[in-house]
């Protein structure tokens, strides 16, 4: 189970580090293009942006898993032990229901908009749109991993969990 | 709609649960109740919020920071920022100041700057004889300058939001008011080592040695040089400048200053990947939630009653300042920057205050929220780097908030420091 959690982790974490390096070669490629042969591509301000919005939704699991979203954590603290709990069990929930509803409300948007095409690429924008409900599922994937070790200690805790899984 | 949008946000952000969420079901819970719209329009605000060319520049900066601060610039810098302070009373605070603001020259971002430089500035403070807590709150006040001083994720965000201003501007514009900020907290580095006797450091080294140190440390000052005079010159975007900015600190980190290895540039991905989508989450969902407070005529309402009031343009800055630090004091400076933007800044304008003023008046006020509890970024991020807890730094804290006041005081009175640079280079309209 750790080990593919793990994998899990590192994949997603790839998948991030590809998406960030695609945006600075793409972008660099066109600023050097334009000074030194002339011939800039004309789909690369597309690709930049639409590999930032896929960017975005995919590796927000892991932000949240390594406590990169920021969070007001005073009031869990200031709680004595059982209503501490109670409090994370209740934002947890909430950030369930939350990650569902954009999975769901992400798919209908992507549905509405299935016949609009981007101007340069011509690309169907229900593959841009399609980032936000696999995030999403993605992000719930993250948060059940995380579940136990953030009612236990917050996300803190989930931020020291993911280190250990990826020293394995 | 207004108020089930901002009881919502507040309900859920003081429950604790992660703010970027807590603003978009915010929107979600504001637009389903109102029930005038469909909720894909909060879907449509957020995609609309991230597809965006100039805000590429903000993952790139920050990519570019950590690239830099991974390597041994970080070091480098140090060495050279401490061959001219390192001698006097309190060197090594003089020093943690001097190294934060030339870093602020590569890096945009305050988190960035107390992640990198501050961190280790804490190490050797430490060793030099001063306070944890102390140094870890210096640390604090001095990274504040990150997006201050050029280049600056703030000011590509408030670009983005203000017709008035060019990221270009802005980057000058700052300049002044961060070498202030630098300069007050080297105040209270002053005082509270006179009253404590931390001594000096280390005797200033020869001659031969700080023109050494000074060659070595140019390659990373020079960043800072080619990114505003390249905008300003035409020869490049902002974006486009945060792009040669990456690939200049692989160059510099691997070529020039060696010990860079491949996994470093892994590494370096990996927690720019991470901070970028948690900036870019916060900057979607802030958008929806600025949609609803646009289309319920918030920004008029609140424009109308400020000019009913009427209000001096000084009186305006100052309800501003008190605004901002409250709301600071609760909200990260980019979902700031992107909510309270459009309300405010045509207000300033119909005032006649200068947008470039204007601007630096809120990027200081909502960055040195930062620093405030309960939700200050820079003091977990130095409480997590240097292994205390955050309320031994927060005991340190109250002399760098009367000199940050102090500092948005004289920023606020004071319009040239903010408006002369960019006039006289060129950029202002």
């Amino acid at each position: 189970m750790r080990r593919i959690e793990r994998a899990f982790v590192i994949l997603n974490g790839t998948a991030v580090i590809a998406g960030l390096a695609l945006m600075a070669v793409v972008v660099g490629w066109n600023v050097a293009a334009r000074y030194l042969w002339a011939g800039a591509l004309p789909w690369a301000d597309e690709v930049a942006r639409y590999t930032m919005i896929w960017l975005t939704f995919l590796g927000s699991g892991l932000a949240l898993r390594e406590g990169a979203h920021v969070a007001i954590a005073n009031a869990q603290e200031a709680l004595p032990g059982p209503a501490q709990r109670g409090l994370r069990w209740l934002i947890l929930l909430i950030l369930f229901f939350f990650f569902a509803f954009m999975v769901w409300v992400g798919i209908d948007y992507m549905n509405r908009m299935a016949i609009q095409k981007s101007a340069a690429l011509r690309l169907p924008m229900k593959w841009v749109y399609a980032a936000m409900p696999t995030g999403f599922a993605l992000m719930i994937l993250h948060l059940a991993l995380v579940a136990p070790r953030y009612l236990r200690a917050g996300f803190q805790a989930t931020e020291q969990a993911t280190d250990e899984a990826l020293r394995g | 709609m207004v108020e089930i949008l901002i009881a919502a946000f507040l309900i859920l952000m003081l429950i604790g649960v992660p703010v970027a969420f807590a603003l978009a079901l915010a929107a979600f819970a504001a637009v389903g109740l109102g029930g005038h719209y469909p909720l894909v329009v909060v879907v449509k605000e957020m995609f609309t919020g991230l597809d965006s060319f100039p805000l590429l520049a903000v993952p790139f900066f920050i990519l570019a920071a950590e690239i830099m601060s991974t390597g041994a610039i970080s070091a480098m810098l140090l060495r050279f920022a401490s061959q001219f302070v390192g001698h006097l009373r309190g060197g090594l605070g003089y020093a943690n100041v001097l190294t934060s603001t030339l870093f602020a020259g590569i890096s945009g971002s305050a988190l960035a700057d107390a992640a990198g430089p501050g961190a280790m500035m804490v190490r050797m403070m430490e060793k030099g004889g001063y306070d944890r807590a102390y140094a870890g709150a210096l640390t604090i006040a001095t990274s504040v300058v990150g997006p201050i001083i050029p280049p600056s994720i703030t000011m590509i965000i408030y670009a983005l939001q203000d017709r008035n201003v060019s990221v270009g501007s802005l980057f000058m514009a700052g300049i002044l008011p961060g070498l202030l900020i630098s300069l007050v907290m080297a105040g209270v580095n002053w005082w509270i080592s006179r009253k404590r006797g931390y001594r000096s450091a280390e005797a200033r080294p020869h001659l031969r040695q700080m023109v050494r140190n000074t060659v070595a440390a140019l390659p990373a000052l020079a960043l800072v040089v080619l990114i505003v005079g390249g905008i300003r010159g035409g020869v490049f975007t902002p974006t486009e400048a945060s792009v040669i900015a990456v690939g200049y600190a692989i160059v510099v980190s691997a070529v020039i200053y060696r010990g860079f290895t491949l996994r470093d540039l892994w590494g370096a991905f990996w927690r720019a990947g991470i901070m970028s989508v948690a900036v870019l989450m916060i900057l979607a969902a802030a958008r929806a939630f600025a949609w609803v407070l646009i289309i319920e005529g918030v920004p008029q309402a609140m424009a109308d009653a400020v000019i009913a009031m009427n209000l001096s343009p000084i009186a305006f800055l100052l309800m501003v300042n008190l605004l901002l630090l409250v709301f600071g004091m609760f909200m990260d400076p980019l979902p700031g920057v992107m909510i309270l933007v459009p309300i405010l800044a045509p207000i300033a304008h119909s005032l006649g205050i200068a947008a470039d003023h204007f601007a630096i008046v809120v990027i200081v006020n909502l960055t040195f929220g930062l620093m405030t509890p309960p939700v200050g970024g820079l003091i977990f991020v130095v409480a997590s780097a240097t292994r205390q807890r955050p309320s031994e730094l927060i005991r340190e804290l109250p002399p760098f908030f009367v000199a940050a006041i102090a500092a948005l005081l004289i920023l606020t009175f004071v319009p040239a420091l903010s408006t002369w640079l960019p006039g006289i280079s060129g950029f202002a309209r």
